[in-house]
């Protein structure tokens, strides 16, 4: 090797380190080159996407965690606290932090042997489809004791965590459950209608009666937690706080003590409703719709048997029949029919008509109610005694469009617009309405069973409430509320004619309660103070010539027994409409019950 | 060869000062103790503060600056003697990994003797380029169409042995360092373009020879985001972390990629990324000025060694040394598949820092030891 070196001359040395240094030349120049290649891809990334990879960073590190605004509480006019939020302890379930849902569930299933096998089931699909990096609470409470059991064995399970939350309590359970409704969970159909931002990470809406009417104003509306989180989700620490705005308190006009006292009245499996509105300002005072059900079932979404059971209960707990449930007025109507004919001229107050018990017209005889008459009567005997062939009688003078006029300012046969949704319209038959609904003509037979509350007829009990109401406070048009700060249209007045007319009518209701011949005469007694009333016994069907045997057709076919009244009769207070579906006569069931509870609330009220 | 040490004379006229005395050259040295110092600050940020990890990180740059210093005082002319044995025993230690060696991620890297465990792969980074010089040391530029083909023999022997491993980043690279000998060496460069025409004509087939894992990553590569929870995860995170740092970064440890953990190896393979959120542009401007001081410094020594041995080495693990910043950086700036490299002289991590002090103690040697070899 050593002599090759020697063969080297100068010239070949300088050209081969002229070859060397160019060859190190282009080197260096590849590496500032292909430096500046990586310098333009970081100008690229770092200055002209330096906006986008930013908010990339910023969402990777932040996080918003919404706080849900605590739902407003419900009060009753005197401050009783009737819907509230008491911390509850649940169990948050990190999807992440789960390795084995199986073993989880199965552990669940140890510690909680109050959570029904279907929830727990029904629990754990929705946590397989809950995302990764997402949490989900436990629908059920744990008791103390489940709590501390789940504290010593948490360590095991690092993907389950004790949380409290606020939970919807009613402390009284059943009482006023149709008028306050109650919160559940909220479901697809109505998720895809309301505006989600408001609703992040609130689980509960209400459902029905107030809870639902005034949602808007019981949610809140939720704040904003930004955290910063690392990749695995944990949060490390909080940046911005917007707090949630808790939704209103709302104190609702409801007298829970009456409401109760109402509810009482109704003995074992006995359905029907009663309102009491006060008829100066058309405050609800007790919204009674029988049988009744505990909202607190809902709240954290009811079992599937449980919800069956209440809806295949025969007696319908769920109906509210307070605004749904649509019943033949029967005689309550009589003095609405016999003010409108007085004020119309239609008849003389005075005028006395010859009953022999039935009414005849053309072959076809309307029975009264007492099968041997009553005699000589005139407009205050007929409502004093309830007298059928009085009004049969006079309907055919007035005719149906007559009566639908009389009857519509008090608002018969259209919704009260009280705060519960849903309400049911009833119906104030008139030609025009059979024309428009059935096609067919109005026949003059129908006119003479629409003056007693039969036929077409269908009122609901807080229609009749209102209407007694109107009645009591001399035409003014009250709107039902049981909202106590209810913004109101100025309430209407109806044309008063003649303002005797209206005492007629009163003084007629007043007798029906105070006279030795009222049909409610048993219950008007020794009150303390004098009222007015209207006693109604609804036929369910039609029982034609056949005798009424109460005792020999199934007890579902009796007849409504119904009542409206208010007192005390100089300053009236109260205005109730009483429904006992199925509860025979109006003097023998409802009159009774609406006496007492116009006497409770008067007994409440007195200082 | 005339290598005597009759000149020493001219060293002892004049005092010489301590980087003499060790060997050391000083502008390299500089550039070395900046990006070890750039190194020690991102793998305490990189960490989120853990000061026993810089502990740890401190303690091998410390033993592999012991390991510079120890191959500066050896003289070319002894590497030179003993470069085909180490060649020859590193030929044995991959064919030993391929027979008794440790599976890891896949692959077997690993080789142990006794308590040390070593990569065989990582000492090839060195040698292979030190055989092809070695080979070349006595021939004119450009040797003989022979000796380039037994030169690329060689190169084509141990990228073999490695990529069935299989490890085919590592393979790639090592056969660039061979290669870049061949290059400075004066391979023609009809040679050059021909070759790597034929290797662009040959990706098909290279393609339908990879392992699936290997696909993936190109695959990956080409379209991260879709794949954004799995293998494309890494690249997308890095170039956030890159492209949030904007022109003047986020400050030091400041970065909440890497810190929240969003940022996948933040200390070692992905500290680049670590690097460009916390100094932004401005950071990775200093960084690669960094890097081309050092390699201009190194192609410096090169273009004043005195044969062709210190030549083609001193050249080639310049190169080297580009080649693996400019692929790392490509890698989680995302212009190159993942391919599992450290940034030289910066990430968190032992082997690759010591083969790298190791080839500047080489260098600084070429460069301190010449005088000793005057004609």
């Amino acid at each position: 090797m050593s002599e090759r070196l020697d063969f080297n001359s100068d010239a070949e040395a300088f050209a081969e380190k002229k070859l060397f240094r160019n060859r190190l030349l282009f080197g260096f120049i590849f590496v500032v080159s292909l430096f500046g290649v990586l310098i333009g891809r970081m100008v690229y990334l770092q200055w002209f996407n330096f906006e986008h990879y930013h908010l990339l960073a910023e969402d990777n590190r932040i996080s918003i965690e919404t706080l849900p605004p605590t739902r407003g509480k419900i009060y009753d006019r005197n401050h009783v606290l009737l819907a509230d939020n008491q911390p509850v302890f649940t169990l948050k379930f990190t999807r992440e932090k789960i390795d084995d849902i199986a073993q989880t569930e199965a552990f669940i299933g140890e510690l909680l042997p109050n959570l029904s096998e279907a929830q727990r089931q029904k629990f754990f699909e929705k946590l397989r489809r809950t995302g990764r990096s997402r949490s989900i609470l436990l629908p059920y409470s744990l008791s103390e004791e489940e709590a501390a059991q789940f504290a010593v064995q948490s360590y095991q399970h690092p993907g389950l965590s004790l949380t409290a939350r606020l939970k919807r309590v009613y402390p009284f359970g059943a009482t006023a459950v149709h008028a306050l409704g109650y919160v559940g969970r909220i479901n697809s159909k109505e998720l895809s209608q309301l505006d989600e931002r408001d609703y992040r990470g609130t689980e509960i809406i209400g459902k029905l009666g107030i809870e639902k009417y005034y949602e808007s104003r019981l949610h809140g509306e939720p704040g904003i937690q930004q955290v910063e989180t690392n990749a695995k989700g944990r949060v490390l620490r909080k940046l911005e706080n917007i707090p949630a705005i808790p939704g209103d308190d709302i104190q609702l006009t409801l007298d829970i003590q009456l409401q109760q006292y109402a509810e009482s009245l109704f003995s074992e499996h006995k359905r029907g409703a009663i309102i009491a509105i006060d008829p100066k300002t058309g405050e609800v005072l007790a919204y009674v719709s029988m049988p009744v059900f505990d909202p607190n079932l809902f709240v954290d979404g009811i079992d599937q048997a449980t919800y069956s059971a209440l809806l295949n209960n025969p007696h319908r707990p769920m109906i509210n029949r307070g605004i749904n449930g649509q019943y033949p007025p029967g005689s309550t109507i009589k003095p609405f029919v016999a003010l409108g004919a007085i004020e119309n001229d239609y008849i003389s107050p005075l005028k006395k008509i010859f009953d022999p018990g039935y009414f005849e017209y053309k072959n076809h005889r309307y029975r009264d109610w007492k099968r041997t008459g009553h005699g000589l009567v005139d407009m205050n005997d007929a409502i004093v005694q309830s007298c059928d062939t009085y009004f049969y009688e006079l309907s055919l003078d007035m005719g149906i469009d007559a009566i639908h006029d009389a009857l519509a300012p008090f608002g018969f046969g259209n919704v009260t617009a009280i705060d519960i949704p849903g309400e049911s319209k009833g119906i104030l038959p008139s030609q025009e309405w059979k024309k428009t609904t059935k096609g067919e003509p109005w026949y003059r037979g129908e006119t003479i069973i629409s003056s007693i509350g039969q036929g077409y007829n269908l009122t609901t009990p807080v229609q009749l409430a209102k209407a007694t109401a109107i009645l009591a406070n001399g035409g003014k048009i009250i709107q039902p509320h049981l909202l106590k700060d209810a913004k109101l249209p100025a309430p209407q007045q109806i044309e008063i004619k003649d303002i005797q007319n209206w005492n007629r009518v009163v003084a007629a209701m007043h007798d029906v309660m105070h006279s030795p011949r009222g049909t409610a005469r048993r219950h008007g007694q020794g009150l303390g103070f004098e009222m007015a009333g209207k006693t109604g016994t609804a036929q369910v069907f039609s029982l034609n010539e056949a005798d009424y045997d109460a005792d020999s057709i199934d007890k579902r076919l009796h007849d409504h027994s119904l009542f409206v009244g208010f007192g005390p009769i100089e300053n009236p207070q109260i205005a109730v409409a009483v429904i006992v579906e199925n509860g025979g006569s109006g003097s023998g069931t409802a009159a009774p019950m609406a006496v007492d509870v116009i006497k409770k609330y008067l007994e409440l009220n007195t200082p | 060869m005339k290598i005597t040490l009759n000149s020493s004379h001219n060293v002892y006229r004049r005092n010489k000062t301590i980087l003499q005395t060790l060997h050391i050259d000083g502008w390299l040295l500089l550039g070395i103790l900046l990006l070890l110092g750039a190194s020690t600050l991102l793998v305490y940020s990189a960490s989120g503060g853990e000061v026993e990890v810089v502990t740890r990180h401190l303690m091998r740059i410390g033993f592999a600056f012991a390991l510079m210093l120890l191959f500066a005082q050896i003289p070319p002319n002894i590497l030179y003697v003993f470069t085909p044995w180490l060649f020859g025993a590193g030929i044995l230690m991959l064919i030993g990994v391929l027979l008794f060696g440790d599976i890891g991620k896949g692959a077997q890297r690993w080789l142990e003797l006794g308590p040390i465990r070593f990569q065989p792969s990582e000492l090839m980074k060195l040698v292979l380029p030190m055989t092809v010089a070695w080979l070349f040391a006595h021939s004119n530029f450009p040797p003989s169409y022979k000796r380039f083909g037994v030169g690329a023999a060689l190169i084509a022997l141990t990228a073999g042995l490695i990529v069935v491993q299989p490890d085919l980043g590592t393979s790639i690279l090592i056969a660039m360092s061979g290669l870049f000998v061949l290059f400075f060496a004066g391979l023609p460069w009809k040679i050059i373009f021909g070759s790597i025409l034929s290797v662009v004509a040959s990706l098909p087939v290279v393609w339908h020879l990879m392992h699936d894992y290997q696909k993936q990553r190109v695959l990956t590569f080409l379209d991260p985001e879709s794949d954004p929870l799995g293998s494309g995860y890494h690249i997308i995170q890095s170039k956030i972390a890159i492209g949030s740092g904007g022109i003047e970064g986020k400050g030091f440890m400041g970065s909440t990629q890497a810190h929240l953990e969003f940022l996948p190896e933040s200390t070692t393979d992905f500290i680049f990324s670590v690097l460009s959120e916390e100094f932004g542009l401005v950071g990775v401007i200093l960084l690669l000025a960094m890097y081309v001081f050092v390699i201009a410094r190194g192609l410096y020594i090169a273009s004043q060694a005195q044969d062709n041995f210190t030549r083609l080495i001193a050249s080639s693990m310049m190169m080297t040394l580009f080649v693996y910043a400019f692929v790392n950086i490509g890698m989680v700036s995302g212009l190159l598949p993942v391919v599992g490299l450290p940034l030289p002289l910066i990430s968190y991590g032992g082997s690759a820092l010591v083969t790298l002090m190791i080839s500047f103690g080489i260098l600084m040697s070429i460069h301190t030891h010449k005088k000793m070899l005057a004609k």
